[in-house]
């Protein structure tokens, strides 16, 4: 005679199966959701040093005239986008296609909660982000330069940038009703994010406007974090990055949290 | 009295048709054009979008430098390219991905049980992703000229080098449609094949960069010619002779069509 099963305040079991389940669907499309980031990284990465002018001379050049060179300052940019994209599409795709296919009554009428879903499906897309970003660093490896690798603000980074882009996925998933919304947050509002990000260009290099916007692009903190980590500099406080960071997520969460305990987008 | 529309419909006449189902090809290339035109937010803004912010980031990074060849400024260097890459991707998708949908959901028999031959079909697909790709290109080009100053060079150079540079990846996704089981097999395509050449066809540098031997390879990638052609028009200067970049695009158009229409024509991949 089976038993019913008793959980506590919390339902492990099932926060573990639904973290599991994320992962693996990442896992298991991996020509697509890890070897197909660490190609187009590579190829950003290729097409930038060629087409930047040696005359140009090095990146943050010391009183020596010794600076970086292209790949290397590019490089802590792509890596953390790689990172944040990943664990963002992991979570939206997964999302969108659960409602369109109806398998997301499966989840809904399983004995989880809002805050249990949440964390579930956050978690699940986080571990996706780490392992599709680990392999776009890994990549990267031999043809970069990077005089320091600091695994602390790395792995700070890459939590909380993983984080922030996973609940945009719930956001943006529990929004999307088609896969048209989907690709259109894709095209205005994650592209943007990433391009005008500080990825490719130094703050200094912009106009006093652009220099406030693009501070006030999550990314760009995500960014010089992975720089701090990187190549020892950043362009800003990486502990005032942190805290911002942190309230940002904490913020997504609760919006997250609220439209999920309303089923937003999700029941009728 | 029975009013006149309660009287039987005359006898369907069958209609006859020629040696080309003209009707037929019609509209399946209007069904292909509206597939793209209904939510062309998707298919024609975004790619407007998407250059526009690589233009952006590109000058805003390298713009100091100014082109050894051609002497011109590196904005409007990759102005070209970027319209052209947006062409290529786009035709790609049209195709590839009207196939692959197609395939997957079970609609591909109402593509293939209509009286079409292979050749219609595959000039009717192939047309959508045409149309699709020119649209992209005028679309990019108005949305890059506010803020690159380009003027026409030549404009029969930009038609001829665009139609066969949309003519090529619409073919290329035709075939790959076709090859594909699931969306896994196209985005594997996507990704390791069209992106990579397009990337590497020398929209972001001019090939003179390239040490020697890798010239000869980036010379052997159909999308260069391309990118070179539709950039002549604009700037007035090539990196290659157009004429072999003509008779290449020409010859690979032409054996892609060749294959696309045998491989419809034995339903390699389409039917069972």
């Amino acid at each position: 005679m089976p038993q019913v099963r008793q959980f506590g305040r919390v339902n492990g079991r099932g926060l573990y199966t639904l973290v599991l389940r994320g992962l693996r669907r990442h896992l298991g499309l991996w020509l697509d959701s890890m070897a197909g980031p660490a190609v187009s990284n590579l190829l950003y990465l290729v097409v930038l040093v060629l087409a930047r002018d040696v005359a140009l001379g090095p990146i943050w050049p010391d009183a020596t005239g010794r600076g970086l060179d292209a790949a290397s300052f590019v490089a802590p940019g792509l890596v953390a986008f790689a990172f944040c994209h990943a664990a963002f599409e992991s979570m939206a795709v997964h999302l969108v296609h659960d409602k369109q296919e109806g398998m997301i009554q499966d989840l809904l009428s399983a004995p989880l909660t809002a805050a249990e879903t949440l964390a579930g499906w956050v978690l699940g897309a986080v571990a996706a982000g780490l392992a599709s970003g680990s392999v776009v660093l890994l990549a990267f490896l031999p043809f970069v330069d990077w005089p320091v690798l600091d695994p602390l603000p790395l792995v700070v980074f890459a939590l909380l940038g993983t984080l922030i882009f996973a609940l945009l996925g719930v956001l943006v998933g529990l929004w999307a009703r088609k896969w048209d919304h989907y690709a259109a947050a894709e095209t205005f509002l994650m592209l943007p994010l990433g391009l005008l990000s500080g990825t490719f260009f130094l703050r200094q290099d912009l106009p006093p406007l652009g220099r406030d916007l693009l501070f006030a692009n999550p990314v760009f903190h995500i960014i010089d974090g992975f720089r701090s980590g990187l190549l020892g500099r950043s362009d800003g406080d990486p502990l005032f990055s942190v805290v911002l960071l942190v309230v940002l997520s904490l913020v997504l969460a609760l919006v997250a949290w609220r439209l999920l305990l309303r089923g937003w987008h999700l029941k009728p | 009295m029975p009013s006149p529309s309660y009287l039987p419909p005359a006898p369907l006449a069958p209609r006859h048709i020629g040696r080309l189902n003209g009707r037929g090809l019609w509209t399946l290339y209007v069904k292909e054009v509206r597939r793209f035109l209904n939510v062309a937010t998707q298919t024609l803004l975004a790619p407007m979008v998407t250059t526009l912010l690589f233009l952006a980031v590109f000058t805003l990074a390298l713009g100091g430098q100014r082109m050894a060849a051609g002497g011109v400024d590196y904005a409007a260097f990759l102005a070209p390219g970027l319209m052209v890459m947006a062409m290529m991707q786009n035709s790609f998708a049209n195709t590839s991905s009207s196939i692959v949908i197609a395939k997957v959901q079970g609609n591909i028999v109402d593509v293939l049980m209509p009286p079409l031959s292979a050749f219609e079909l595959t000039t009717g697909i192939v047309g959508g992703g045409v149309t699709r790709g020119l649209l992209v290109g005028i679309a990019v080009w108005l949305g890059q000229l506010p803020f690159v100053g380009l003027h026409i060079h030549a404009p029969l150079a930009i038609l001829f080098y665009a139609v066969m540079t949309v003519l090529m990846l619409s073919l290329l996704g035709l075939l790959g449609g076709i090859w594909s089981e699931k969306f896994d097999h196209m985005a594997a395509v996507t990704n390791f094949v069209i992106t990579p050449l397009s990337f590497l066809s020398g929209t972001f540098y001019s090939l003179d960069r390239l040490p020697p031997n890798l010239q000869i390879i980036a010379h052997a990638n159909p999308f260069f010619y391309m990118i070179d052609g539709v950039r002549y028009g604009f700037l007035g200067h090539a990196d290659a002779s157009l004429w072999v970049g003509a008779a290449v695009l020409l010859g690979v158009n032409g054996g892609l069509f060749l294959l696309a229409w045998t491989l419809i024509g034995r339903g390699w991949h389409l039917k069972a």
